[in-house]
This record gives C-alpha cells, sequence and structure tokens, in this order.
C-alpha cells in the first residue's frame, strides 16, 4: 500500500531525466558566474580597449587600429615576441630534458610509493620558498664573484669570470627551469605510474629490446603526461615577466615586461594590444599541444 | 618424451619469507602440465622465475637441456601469459598481436605484408578474425584472453606459462577456454604450463598434475593419481574432496578424537614430513538413520546435519560431529533422488574401510 501510494504522488508531467538536469544545472551557476564576470568579461574589455586611442597622458575611447599598427611595426616590440616565443621554446626543451628522465626514474622504476612520494616532494622543495628569494638566490650563484665562477676559477677550467652567467638570457633560462621543472616532472610521473609493470614484461617477454619497448611502449603511454606538462610550462613561461626582469637586469624583455611597463606609464591601450596578442599566442600553443594527444582518453 | 623445462633446486626469498623452496620439475616436451597450489604456495614465483623477470637465490633453470640462468628475459624465448592479460592498451588487436613479430630482438619481421599475414592466421587459430582493428578496450574479457594468447603464441615459444589464465574469466565461459586452450596447445604441439588454485581446473586440463605447497612441488602424477591417491594430506586438502582427520595411527587402527578408525585394508600412503592424517572422499560416505550401525568392514560415525548445498547433478550435505568438526557428503543425484534430512537431528555417517586414505 505504502508502495502505491509514493508511485502515485510521483509527478508524471516531469521526466525524471530532465529535472536531473534542471537540478545538476544548478552546480554549474558559481563556475560560470566566475569565469564570466572575471574571465570572458575582462578579456572582452582588454580587446575593446585595444582599440581605444591613446595619448601620452590619456586614453579615449574613440576607436582606431592605431595600436595595432604600432606593435607589429615596430622592431622593439616584434622583437619582444620573438624573445618570448625562443626563451619558451628552450624551457620547455630544458624541462623536458631535465624533467622526463626525472619521472622515468619517480614514477616507472621506483615501485615503493612511500620513496615515490618523497621524490616528488623533493621536486617541489623549490616551491617552498617564496619566488623572491628564490629568484634572488640566483645572483650570488651565477654573478661574476658567484659561486659557480669561483669554483670555475679555483679549479683553473677558466681565467677570467664568465660575465654571461648572470643578468642575461641564459641566467634566465636556467632560473625558470629550475622552477617550471616540477609542472613537467609531476604529470608524466603520474603517466608513468599508471603503466602496469605487467605490460613492460610482457613487450620483454615478446622478445623486445629495453630501447625498443621504450619507444613502443613506454613512450606514448606517457605522451599525455608530457603534453599535460608542456601546457603547464608553456602558459606559465609565457606570462613570465618577474624571473626574466630580476635575472636579466631587465635586459632580457618578454611580452609580459612589455605590459609591466606599458601599464606602468598608463598606456593602457597599448597594454591591452600586447595582453591580446599573448593570450592568442597562448591559446594558439595550447590548441598546438593538445592534437598530439587525445586527452579525452586519458580521463 | 623429451623434457623442455627442467628446474634444478630452485630456491628464492623475498626477505624473510622464501617463496620457493629446493624446487625440482621436470616439464615434458608436447604436454599439458598444469600447477596446482593455493595462493601464497609460490606459484607466480614460480613462472616469474622460470620467464626470467625474476633470478633465483639458488638452483638451476635450463630449457632443452640448456642452462638459461644468466639469459635475460626477452632472449629466453618462453612465452608468458599474464592474469591480466596486459595488453599493450594504446595498441589495437592486430598490434598487440604482431607486437612480438615486430618488435623482438632476434630476427623481428619488417615487412608489414608478412606479419600481417602471419597475425591473421594466429588471429584465426584462436578465433579473433574480424577483430584486428578494435582497440583492446572495446572487447570483452574472452576476447582480450585471447589476444593474450595470440600474441604470446605468434612468437612460436616452445614454451608457454600460463598463470591463472582464467581466473578473470566468468565460470560459463571459463569452462568453454579449457577445452580451447587444451585444443590449440594440442594443434601447436608446444608445452603449456598452466598455474591455477582451482583443483577442478589443474585436473581437467593436465595431463600432468604438479602440486605446489609452501613453495616446494609436493605431488607429480597424472590427474587420476593426483585425485585418487594425494601424496600428502596437503594434497588431499587442495583438492577439496577429502575430509580429514588428525590423530595417532596405530598398526590396527587410526585413533582420532572421533573414535578408532580401522587401517586394515584401508590404503596407507607415506607422507614424510607431515602430520598423519584419516582421509575419507565426501562422495564416498553414506547417511543412515542414527540407530543404523556399522557393517562388517563398515567405520561409523554420528554427526548432526547442518545444511546442504545443491549443485544441480549432486547434493553436499555438512554434517557436523560432536566436537564441532563438520564432515562433507556428497550424495550423486543420478543414483538417487536427494533426501531430506532434519536439522540438527543425528545421523549415521558410514563409510567402507577401504575407501580411506591413511597418511602415515
Amino acid at each position: 500500500m505504502a508502495m502505491t501510494s509514493t508511485l502515485g504522488n510521483a509527478e508524471p508531467t516531469v521526466e525524471p531525466k530532465t529535472r536531473r538536469n534542471l537540478t545538476t544545472a544548478w552546480l554549474l551557476i558559481p563556475g560560470v558566474a566566475w569565469m564570466v564576470l572575471f574571465l570572458a568579461l575582462p578579456i572582452l574589455m582588454m580587446i575593446y580597449i585595444s582599440f581605444w586611442t591613446q595619448t601620452t597622458f590619456t586614453i579615449k575611447s574613440d576607436l582606431t587600429t592605431a595600436n595595432w599598427v604600432n606593435f607589429f611595426t615596430s622592431p622593439t616590440y616584434l622583437d619582444s615576441l620573438w624573445t618570448t616565443v625562443r626563451i619558451w621554446i628552450t624551457v620547455l626543451a630544458a624541462t623536458l630534458i631535465v624533467g622526463y628522465p626525472t619521472a622515468l626514474f619517480v614514477g616507472l622504476l621506483v615501485r615503493n610509493k612511500t620513496t615515490q612520494t618523497v621524490l616528488l616532494v623533493l621536486c617541489v622543495i623549490p616551491f617552498w620558498t617564496s619566488f623572491l628569494i628564490r629568484v634572488l638566490a640566483w645572483r650570488p650563484m651565477l654573478g661574476t664573484d658567484g659561486a659557480i665562477n669561483l669554483i670555475l676559477l679555483k679549479l683553473g677550467l677558466i681565467s677570467q669570470p664568465i660575465q654571461a652567467l648572470l643578468f642575461s638570457e641564459l641566467s634566465v633560462v636556467i632560473g625558470m627551469t629550475q622552477i617550471y621543472c616540477v609542472f613537467m616532472v609531476g604529470p608524466i610521473a603520474f603517466m608513468m605510474g599508471r603503466i602496469d609493470p605487467n605490460v613492460i614484461e610482457a613487450a620483454q617477454d615478446l622478445g623486445a629490446g629495453f630501447w625498443r619497448i621504450f619507444r613502443t611502449i613506454i613512450l606514448p603511454l606517457s605522451m599525455p603526461g608530457v603534453v599535460v606538462g608542456a601546457i603547464f610550462v608553456s602558459v606559465m613561461v609565457l606570462g613570465e615577466f618577474a624571473t626574466s626582469a630580476a635575472l636579466s637586469g631587465r635586459k632580457v624583455n618578454m611580452l609580459g615586461n612589455i605590459i609591466v611597463t606599458q601599464v606602468g606609464s598608463l598606456k593602457w591601450a597599448f597594454a591591452a594590444v600586447v595582453g591580446a596578442v599573448l593570450t592568442v599566442l597562448m591559446g594558439l600553443v595550447v590548441a598546438g599541444l593538445l592534437r598530439i594527444v587525445d586527452l579525452r582518453k586519458e580521463l | 618424451m623429451s623434457t623442455i623445462l627442467q628446474l634444478t633446486g630452485v630456491s628464492k626469498s623475498y626477505g624473510e619469507v622464501s617463496a620457493l623452496r629446493a624446487v625440482h620439475l621436470d616439464v615434458a616436451d608436447n604436454a599439458y602440465v598444469t600447477l596446482l597450489g593455493p595462493s601464497g604456495s609460490g606459484k607466480t614465483s614460480l613462472l616469474r622465475v622460470i620467464a626470467g623477470f625474476e633470478l633465483p637465490d639458488a638452483g638451476s633453470v635450463a630449457l632443452r637441456g640448456r642452462p638459461i640462468d644468466g639469459v635475460p628475459a626477452h632472449r629466453r624465448g618462453i612465452g608468458f601469459v599474464f592474469q591480466n592479460f596486459a595488453l599493450f592498451p594504446h595498441l589495437t588487436v592486430e598490434r598487440n598481436i604482431s607486437y612480438g613479430l615486430e618488435n623482438r630482438e632476434t630476427d623481428p619481421v619488417t615487412d608489414p605484408k608478412i606479419w600481417r599475414g602471419r597475425t591473421k592466421d594466429i588471429m584465426e587459430l584462436v578465433g579473433l578474425t574480424g577483430f584486428g582493428g578494435r582497440n583492446v578496450n572495446q572487447i570483452s574479457g574472452g576476447q582480450r584472453q585471447r589476444v593474450a594468447l595470440a600474441r604470446t603464441l605468434i612468437t612460436e615459444p616452445r614454451l608457454v606459462l600460463l598463470d591463472e589464465p582464467l581466473g578473470a574469466l566468468d565460470a560459463n565461459l571459463r569452462s568453454r577456454m579449457r577445452a580451447e586452450l587444451r585444443q590449440i596447445r594440442e594443434r601447436l604441439g608446444i608445452a603449456f604450463l598452466h598455474v591455477t588454485g582451482n583443483e577442478s581446473e589443474a585436473l581437467a586440463m593436465g595431463d600432468v598434475v604438479v602440486v605446489l605447497d609452501h613453495g616446494a612441488v609436493t605431488q607429480i602424477g597424472d590427474p587420476d593419481t593426483v585425485y585418487n591417491r594425494p601424496a600428502s594430506p596437503q594434497v588431499a586438502r587442495f583438492l577439496n574432496r577429502y575430509n580429514l582427520f588428525t590423530g595417532q595411527p596405530s598398526t590396527a587402527d587410526f585413533q582420532t578424537a572421533h573414535g578408532r578408525f580401522p587401517i586394515a585394508g584401508a590404503n596407507v600412503i607415506t607422507a614424510t614430513g607431515a602430520e598423519p592424517a584419516y582421509a575419507i572422499r565426501y562422495d564416498r560416505i553414506a547417511v543412515k538413520p542414527a540407530a543404523a550401525s556399522a557393517g562388517a568392514g563398515e567405520v561409523r560415525v554420528e554427526g548432526a546435519f547442518v545444511a546442504s548445498e545443491y549443485t544441480g547433478a549432486s547434493v553436499l550435505s555438512f554434517f557436523a560431529l560432536p566436537d564441532g568438526k563438520v564432515i562433507e557428503v556428497e550424495s550423486h543425484l543420478s543414483q538417487r533422488p536427494p533426501e531430506t534430512y532434519e536439522p540438527h537431528a543425528p545421523y549415521s555417517l558410514i563409510w567402507n574401510r577401504e575407501a580411506a586414505l591413511v597418511f602415515v
């Protein structure tokens, strides 16, 4: 009897599926509201402002393409775009070269979960110090009177301190690689950890040697980790301004540094142009990386 | 029959735990050998040592008379079918199967025409025709099992190790794969060493059954011998078909907590290193009213009926002896219709003393 009355109370007009969809849609509201307010609107605003008219100290809402023409004709800005791309590719390659073997070791060869966690935590340690201290610590390391030059001099490998170590593009690349390497190691080690050891043994049993197994099994199965890691590193490096400013003595100007300078001198319209260019560049890079692997299969 | 695989005194321990204790084993060429052992008996360790994934602490493994102790796994030419199949998740069924041909270190097949042809043949053999383009995640458990087998067979090993290959399949599929595995092996004329924890699987599939207990081989024999004359009380226990009583044997009888069972006429088996035991098979016991007494040459104990389990062709009934020990009795329904027993009521359990096995 109780059963019948419960069934009788059900609303026949609303399909259960539709009702569930309506309920679950509520879950999206905070996220969507946040993204619209603080991501979509600011981006649209930025694009709009990039077409405003900029004079030395004021900005007017008269639309013009002068800022865009200025960006794409000025060698300074094009040079900065190229510097950004160059540093991005170098740091990406460096984090991959340092990070992939590390991740292979931590994720695949270390089978003890505790040791694995300890090693991953070691990779995160640079993050426990503040950004400023971490970056500034490179100065006594790389400087003309720094530790590396002193050691090389003592060993007699060089007769004069190497000037290029600090306040150069090299020091920027070294600093960024150190900071962002963990973002490469993490995702790759995670994918490595998901490889069933039996799968590797199976390949071995079928007669494949180490390099063959690496190329045909380990590399393809860890590719999603490489792509995710590369996306993390790319997005962070492309938007960088602090490391490049602190370690290059303002000699290396990435797009991020240009934005800082322009905003500092109240040139909002021009900063918006650089911001838009940077956003498009990141979008292209992420889209390109996602083409390498179908991440949907991994989730 | 020649010997394909020979293990001499193979021992292996993990820290304090010894997984294998001086295992001696000969596997005949062109035979289906099943290796029966409960979980933790060291059966997987044994297979891993043979395949070369792990090195034994002592002893030697020889393949076709030649020791292969220093040979790495990928140069041994022994096939291994994993319990979880361990298929390459990023490759199609066809590429999984052709993997060994394309990627082996010695003499790889690089011509796609050749490996495609051989893959097609082997897929036909295991019944996978038409599935070549599928992803290994899009096929059923039984098909995954076939891929794992085909992938191993294509490299033409003389010996294939199967680690509980039917464990991940449902009961229906399992019984079909039993027959199929035997047929495939017969057609190829190679040796299969099949590890299992399931006694009926071991008896049904093996030409030879090897029983492993606590890392040591306790019996090697054909299924009939292992079933009817287990070499030790432990083996009898794994078979899951014997009621075992512990006690003290003397010349005339076997003294247990449930009375003296006469030995005369019973099969006496000398099992070294084991506690003496008296064993009677489930299907050799008759259930009679409590008042019934033992006839000439019969043994009787009294037990209270607990419950029964219907298995289709037979009924398994459980009786509790006064001290709580449970005796299992199997009645085949082809011989007589099922009887209904009164719960908790006493019954006489009677067997012919010649049906019993005594381990001394």
